[in-house]
């Protein structure tokens, strides 16, 4: 007899299933392209389909988690709603936040890389030592070569990590400095009726 | 200071441009014109105060009252006709313009931050219940070179009590590194350096990993920064670098 619950990964339910099955088990954002090898998908864009089937799934069918696209991955991930009662069943303290001179030391690292030690703290006008190592631990920089000037500083990147710990699936999806400019731009306009 | 009526003092200034920045937004001046002598007496009102600076960066706060009294005393002076390209003023202007974009820069990574926070992932759950496994990866040249300074200092303050005239050559060690893997297929680099005899042996394993590296016989790999880095024997089949 056939077991009713038996998949076959050739059938699109199958492949969804599958696709499902392996972004549980994964702690990391898994690679389109591996999914798509071992499944036979040659276009992007079927496999895209697939995807967008099962976000859809995620979203309109009342689930806790929802699919997550970053660092050039897709990644099983709770939905934003769930947070406060996940602290709470899980008895998790407030995650920690990244600081302000961290913050703006990536900020130049980000748009700027690579960049050395001298550069950042000209911009941020303080020494950023600090803060590069705090990120270097974290890694959320790596150390990406010399620099060919005297005294062949060392050169600062971002990482991997850099781009799943912003939920950023490129860099390309930070936005442009004039994009940014506009944005803020938008945001504070209503002060000036204040 | 009569704007300081209004103004909550929650804010704390980590640098000198963070400071002149908000002094520039509070009286909603155009960064490209800036009114030095209003600005400087604000700035050295908070120098002088030093509630809201971060006093361990009072040299870079004390940097940048200097170029703005600078500044302000250049002002005094009758103007040269044409205003030079590096003029301080100019310098200013571009670094607090340059400034006003990483701070926006940070808001936006601060806010991505947040929002990347309230998803939670598999490792979470995996960091609450169990030892958190770390991820072994690839460390950089820096990073071995790191921790070979490290063993280089530790057997500098032993003392050697005997005289060992081996010589050692990379050829040797290439095939005894190689055996030391051939049991499990890695070897713990730090143990490994400890069982040698003295600091050319330790240099001449070390030169031999690193051409085992660059020839991609072996990685080494290392589970956080400062951790004990492990060689790992590349398999031909499954090939952790590509």
């Amino acid at each position: 007899m056939k077991d009713p619950e038996e998949l076959n990964i050739e059938t699109e339910i199958g492949q969804l299933a599958f696709i499902e099955s392996v972004l549980f088990v994964s702690k990391d954002p898994v690679e389109p392209e591996r999914i798509m090898n071992y499944l036979n998908i040659n276009d992007v864009e079927d496999f895209e389909m697939l995807i967008l089937k099962m976000e859809k799934n995620y979203k309109e069918n009342g689930r806790g988690i929802m699919i997550k696209r970053t660092g050039g991955g897709i990644q099983l991930t709770t939905k934003p709603q769930m947070h406060d009662f996940l602290k709470d069943f899980f008895t998790v303290r407030s995650s920690s936040r990244l600081s302000l001179a961290s913050l703006e030391t990536l900020s130049i690292i980000a748009y700027r890389q690579p960049v050395t030690i001298a550069e950042i703290s000209d911009l941020r006008g303080v020494n950023s030592i600090g803060p590069v190592k705090n990120l270097l631990q974290k890694k959320l920089i790596k150390i990406s070569g010399r620099k060919k000037v005297p005294g062949l500083p060392l050169l600062y990147s971002t990482t991997k990590e850099f781009l799943l710990y912003f939920g950023l699936n490129d860099l390309s999806e930070l936005p442009s400095l004039e994009e940014l400019t506009e944005m803020f731009e938008e945001k504070e306009q209503p002060s000036l009726f204040q | 200071m009569e704007s300081e009526v209004y103004n909550v003092h929650t804010e704390f200034f980590e640098g000198p441009l963070d400071l002149l920045l908000h002094l520039v937004r509070k009286n909603k001046m155009d960064i490209k014109d800036i009114k030095i002598s209003e600005i400087t007496s604000e700035y050295l009102y908070y120098l002088e105060d030093k509630s809201q600076i971060n006093l361990s960066r009072e040299g870079d706060f004390l940097m940048t009252a200097s170029t703005l009294i600078y500044i302000k005393s250049r002002s005094l002076l009758p103007k040269p006709e044409i205003l030079q390209e590096d003029s301080p003023e100019e310098k200013l202007m571009h670094t607090l313009v340059e400034y006003d974009k990483i701070q926006k820069i940070s808001q936006l990574l601060k806010e991505m931050e947040g929002q990347t926070l309230l998803l939670w992932k598999r490792e979470e759950i995996f960091e609450e219940f169990e030892n958190k496994e770390f991820e072994l990866e690839e460390v950089s040249s820096f990073q071995l070179a790191e921790v070979f300074l490290n063993i280089i200092r530790k057997k500098e303050s032993e003392e050697f009590l005997y005289v060992d005239s081996k010589d050692y050559s990379i050829e040797k060690k290439w095939d005894e590194i190689m055996n030391l893997l051939e049991p499990d297929g890695y070897l713990d680099f730090y143990k490994y350096v400890e069982t040698l005899n003295s600091i050319e042996e330790i240099l001449v394993s070390f030169f031999c990993i690193l051409e085992m590296i660059r020839q991609r016989v072996i990685i080494g790999v290392q589970k956080q920064l400062f951790a004990p880095i492990s060689i790992w024997k590349t398999s031909t089949e499954d090939n952790p670098i590509q």
